[in-house]
């Protein structure tokens, strides 16, 4: 790192001076570079490179090229796994969004209430996710929790919510709305806050109404931020394996085993690594293209509003 | 006629926003409260509001030494990620707000990195660290953790910076201090904001986190505070009581650093409008 090819010497003798000032900006980097690099970027092309091994019982390793993805692709198990994660997304990504949305237009503006609320708003985003799933599952317990009792109540059986493969699922979702929902909402909120006052008025003036102009400046002006937010809930749902590990272990059956949570399972409890590598490139590549799908709908978007 | 109408319209809208307010906190906050009520009712009171409070549970969840062990090794990693994150965040958010060079488009990577899956990162990982002879310790799960906040951290503090005003900074260098003299005693000082944000984020997402020590340190002695809660979900089934009081206790560090610096904390995270 000792470049001296700076041109423009700070004061002598100081540590600019050594590594010349044209060099500096890189020497500040170079150690979050260098961690980025040997933590994350080498291991994700290791994991690519794993996905394509397979160790014997014997501890042999050899190449298989695709075998392992046409092995898995073949399975039930993973077609399983894929629906699961579909649906895990998608519930909590109609549920969250929607609703934060509305709850951020509610919102914003209203300072004085804001201050009160924030703090409690936060409450989920900073509880641990195992902090949240115990104290989700003391809700659901069907002796003594009030939701397990309520869903009883509700479909007149003596229903077990985590041991049923549908109700399950249901409450799997709701616990990530409810970790979700309100860090949504403050985010789009913040958003909404920053479009000045003056466009509303100006629109007003122009005789626009409420929906109007709700849908001609509040919607494109946050179309970023929804995107963002929409990012956020996906990649929070798509890896999530510990919330639905410690509520039902993936089960009952599969029923709720998602891509996480079989990864989980598979690489760091059977210790099938090249399996768990398979399943962490699908990851990567879904997580890309919902991210090139929301940048494209924030494209569409924004260009509408300008 | 029309001034009074507006008053009621104005009234209605307030009251549909306290409303809201206190449906979506009500929402927030039964979750936990019944968490509180479990962990302080007398074991076998069904009532919503129980007839007498203990704090039974806690004292018995307090009695076992493994917490101490747990939450030991949760503050070790959360402390020791604080302190390798934060020095090479400050730096290396420094270069990418007040230098021009070659390559600064590419500081956006540090806001893409933490859309990648940590749980597929591992996968190699383990493979990785037990090469380096790192596997099943301490040191692998804070590098790790070090590496998933540190994009944040640099992001965070980079905005911060661009917010201060370049010109004292200029000031300083004019003056005579070397870039390095004005760094840590003009320009840090006024980054006090960020670095608490930073900090208190830090610390929130390490003492939360399973995955890397799920992953990296299958020791039992090296158990971090979640990876205990989901062992005695395991062990104590459904012995609400105890289970709950530790899910308190184990909430109490980072709603206390919250509540301390919420005000920074929250502009670190939504940006200064919110503040």
């Amino acid at each position: 790192m000792q470049s001296t090819r700076g041109t423009e010497k700070g004061p002598a003798g100081t540590f600019e001076s050594i590594v010349g000032k044209r060099a500096l900006p890189y020497v500040f980097l170079a150690p979050a570079l260098c961690m980025i690099l040997f933590l994350l970027i080498v291991p994700v092309v290791e994991g690519v490179f794993m996905s394509f091994l397979s160790t014997s019982s014997a501890g042999v390793v050899s190449w298989v090229g695709f075998d392992n993805y046409r092995i898995l692709f073949r399975e039930s198990r993973f077609e399983n796994n894929m629906r699961a994660s579909l649906l895990y997304l998608a519930g909590v990504l109609i549920l969250s969004t929607p609703l934060a949305y509305g709850a951020a237009l509610l919102i914003t503006g209203k300072f004085r209430q804001a201050a009160y609320f924030r703090g409690i708003f936060l409450l989920p985003w900073i509880s641990a996710p195992m902090v949240s799933t115990l104290l989700f599952r003391a809700l659901v317990d069907p002796q003594v929790g009030p939701m397990g009792r309520l869903v009883q109540h509700l479909s007149g059986s003596s229903v077990v919510v985590l041991g049923h493969p549908v109700w399950a699922f249901v409450f799997i979702i709701f616990h990530s709305f409810w970790r979700s929902f309100p860090f949504i909402m403050l985010f789009l909120s913040a958003g909404m806050s920053t479009i000045p006052s003056e466009i509303y008025e100006s629109a007003m003036v122009d005789g626009a109404g409420k929906w109007k102009r709700f849908t001609n400046l509040t919607l494109p002006l946050t179309s970023n931020q929804l995107a963002i937010s929409m990012l956020m809930v996906t990649v929070w749902t798509l890896y999530d394996s510990e919330t639905i590990y410690a509520f039902t272990n993936g089960g009952p059956g599969y029923a709720t085993e998602t891509l996480a949570v079989r990864l989980f399972k598979s690489a760091f409890i059977n210790f099938d690594l090249n399996t768990g590598a398979v399943i962490g490139v699908i990851l990567i590549i879904m997580s890309t293209l919902f991210m090139a799908v929301y940048m494209k709908l924030v494209a569409g978007a924004g260009g509408e509003g300008q | 006629m029309t001034n009074r109408r507006r008053k009621i319209t104005k009234l209605v809208s307030d009251i549909l926003v306290w409303f809201g307010f206190i449906a979506i906190a009500a929402f927030v906050l039964l979750p936990l409260l019944w968490g509180l009520r479990t962990s302080l009712a007398p074991e076998f009171d069904s009532k919503i509001i129980p007839s007498s409070f203990t704090l039974k549970n806690y004292i018995s969840v307090m009695s076992r030494p493994e917490l101490f062990l747990y939450s030991g090794n949760s503050l070790i990693i959360s402390i020791a990620t604080i302190a390798i994150v934060l020095p090479i965040a400050l730096v290396g958010a420094y270069a990418l707000a007040r230098f021009n060079f070659i390559g600064k488009e590419f500081g956006v990577v540090f806001m893409i990195i933490p859309l990648l899956p940590a749980i597929a990162v591992l996968v190699p990982l383990v493979t990785y660290m037990n090469k380096l002879h790192m596997y099943n310790s301490l040191i692998a799960v804070i590098l790790v953790n070090s590496v998933f906040n540190l994009p944040f951290a640099i992001w965070t503090l980079r905005n911060f910076i661009i917010s201060n005003p370049i010109s004292i900074e200029e000031a300083a260098l004019i003056d005579g201090c070397s870039r390095m003299q004005m760094l840590f005693s003009v320009a840090i000082p006024m980054m006090k904001p960020g670095i608490v944000s930073v900090v208190v984020y830090t610390f929130i997402n390490s003492w939360n986190s399973l995955i890397f020590s799920f992953a990296l340190t299958p020791s039992p002695k090296l158990r971090v505070m979640p990876q205990g809660i989901l062992a005695f979900m395991g062990t104590w089934g459904t012995q609400w009581g105890g289970l709950t009081a530790l899910g308190i206790l184990a909430l109490i560090p980072p709603l206390v650093l919250f509540l301390l610096f919420q005000k920074y904390f929250v502009a670190g995270l939504f940006g200064t409008q919110l503040k």
